[in-house]
């Protein structure tokens, strides 16, 4: 897994930048800094109880149902559909 | 609609008793930021002697919420940095965080990342002050707690009828009480001497159009409400997208190539912003 964003400590230091391949060797060392959270590329992890990409998908069909004649919010459902299923792919290739 | 049903739901909404006031400090803030000959230093000392609200103030400030570049230490550094008008409007967000937080966690969850979207449109835009169109995200549905906590069985009979109908909640407040939201919360805001520049975007967030001096923002508010609904995140009431405003959406002049770097930034900040709670108790700054 890759950083997608830098970590920062509390004080606003950059403890490890963007794009740094984790290792175990370093998540251990994040684990020892308290730090409970960080941003990784793409989708690598599926948590329990995650909603597949079809369903996702549909769920945003599903929102925009209303709105299907407002060309702009037509685009903008096409790009967040877009980019999710861009997500979606990364983590399907990592594989 | 009955018209004296209307006058009654309208008395009882008017006169809410269960919503706190806001300090005592903010219209004492308003007025100092009024007054050319106030220093700096006058209002540190202001804020400061309620401890509470000066670490909730720096919370605030350093969250991914409003974004700013550096990490701010002190409240002099704050005010000098961000202007009296900014402070002025975090510390109603970080009095109004509270109140929303605790009612309705899901709705609280869509004010702060329509709040989010705001910031981020405001920036894209170059808008002076973008801090004062996020405290207008954060609370532009705070009439729909006021309509929860003052009319908890009319509240009901909104969520049954939405449902029931399979109609907006906007449309269910109207049918049911005469009124919605965004008219409620336009009346809390103005009760409690909030800015224009808050209140006219409460008040028009589905009508944009209707804005007479704060259309920029009104029209910020609107979209943001929009596109956080559009991403799925917390949760407003109905699932839909509501209908765009023409008006709005021109004033805004949005080009189809700004919308994926928006996207783009909105779902890092919302990635941010997760979790975030005012509760010094347990934030790192609770020691400070």
């Amino acid at each position: 897994m890759v950083l997608a964003k830098e970590i920062l400590n509390p004080e606003g230091m950059v403890l490890c930048g963007a794009g740094t391949a984790l290792t175990p060797a370093l998540i251990e060392r994040l684990i020892g800094m308290d730090i409970v959270d960080v941003t990784v590329e793409g989708h690598p992890v599926i948590l329990e109880g995650e909603k597949t990409l079809q369903e996702e998908l549909h769920e945003i069909d599903v929102r925009f149902q209303r709105v299907e004649d407002i060309a702009p919010l037509m685009y903008l459902k096409k790009r967040i559909q877009a980019k999710l299923a861009a997500a979606r792919n990364t983590e399907a290739a990592a594989k | 609609m009955d018209e004296q049903k209307r006058a009654q739901f309208k008395k009882v909404l008017r006169e809410i008793k269960n919503l706190p006031t806001l300090p005592g400090i903010v219209a004492k803030l308003g007025k100092m930021a009024e007054d050319p000959d106030t220093t700096t230093e006058q209002m540190g000392r202001v804020i400061s002697k309620d401890h509470i609200l000066a670490s909730k103030l720096l919370k605030l400030v350093n969250s991914a919420f409003y974004g700013f570049p550096q990490r701010i230490s002190s409240l002099n550094s704050a005010i000098i940095l961000l202007g009296f008008n900014v402070i002025k409007s975090l510390i109603i967000s970080a009095s109004i965080f509270e109140v929303m937080e605790a009612q309705d966690v899901e709705l609280w969850e869509h004010s702060l990342g329509c709040a989010v979207v705001c910031n981020v449109l405001a920036r894209h835009l170059g808008v002076k002050d973008p801090e004062e169109i996020s405290t207008a995200g954060l609370i532009h549905d705070i009439g729909k707690v006021a309509i929860k906590m003052e009319l908890p069985r009319e509240y009901e009979k909104i969520t049954e009828l939405s449902q029931e109908k399979k109609i907006s909640r906007l449309e269910a407040e109207r049918e049911i009480l005469g009124l919605d939201h965004s008219e409620v919360g336009s009346w809390l805001a103005k009760s409690w001497n909030l800015p224009n520049k808050l209140v006219e975007p409460i008040a028009c967030h589905h009508d944009p159009h209707l804005a007479k001096e704060e259309q920029q923002a009104s029209a910020i508010v609107h979209f943001a409400n929009i596109m956080i609904r559009g991403l799925g995140y917390g949760h407003a009431g109905d699932i839909w997208v509501p209908p765009l405003n023409n008006k709005a959406w021109k004033l805004l002049a949005l080009a189809p190539a700004d919308i994926d770097p928006l996207l783009r930034e909105v779902e890092e900040k919302l990635w941010d912003v997760k979790g975030f709670s005012l509760d010094i108790q347990t934030g790192q700054e609770g020691a400070a």
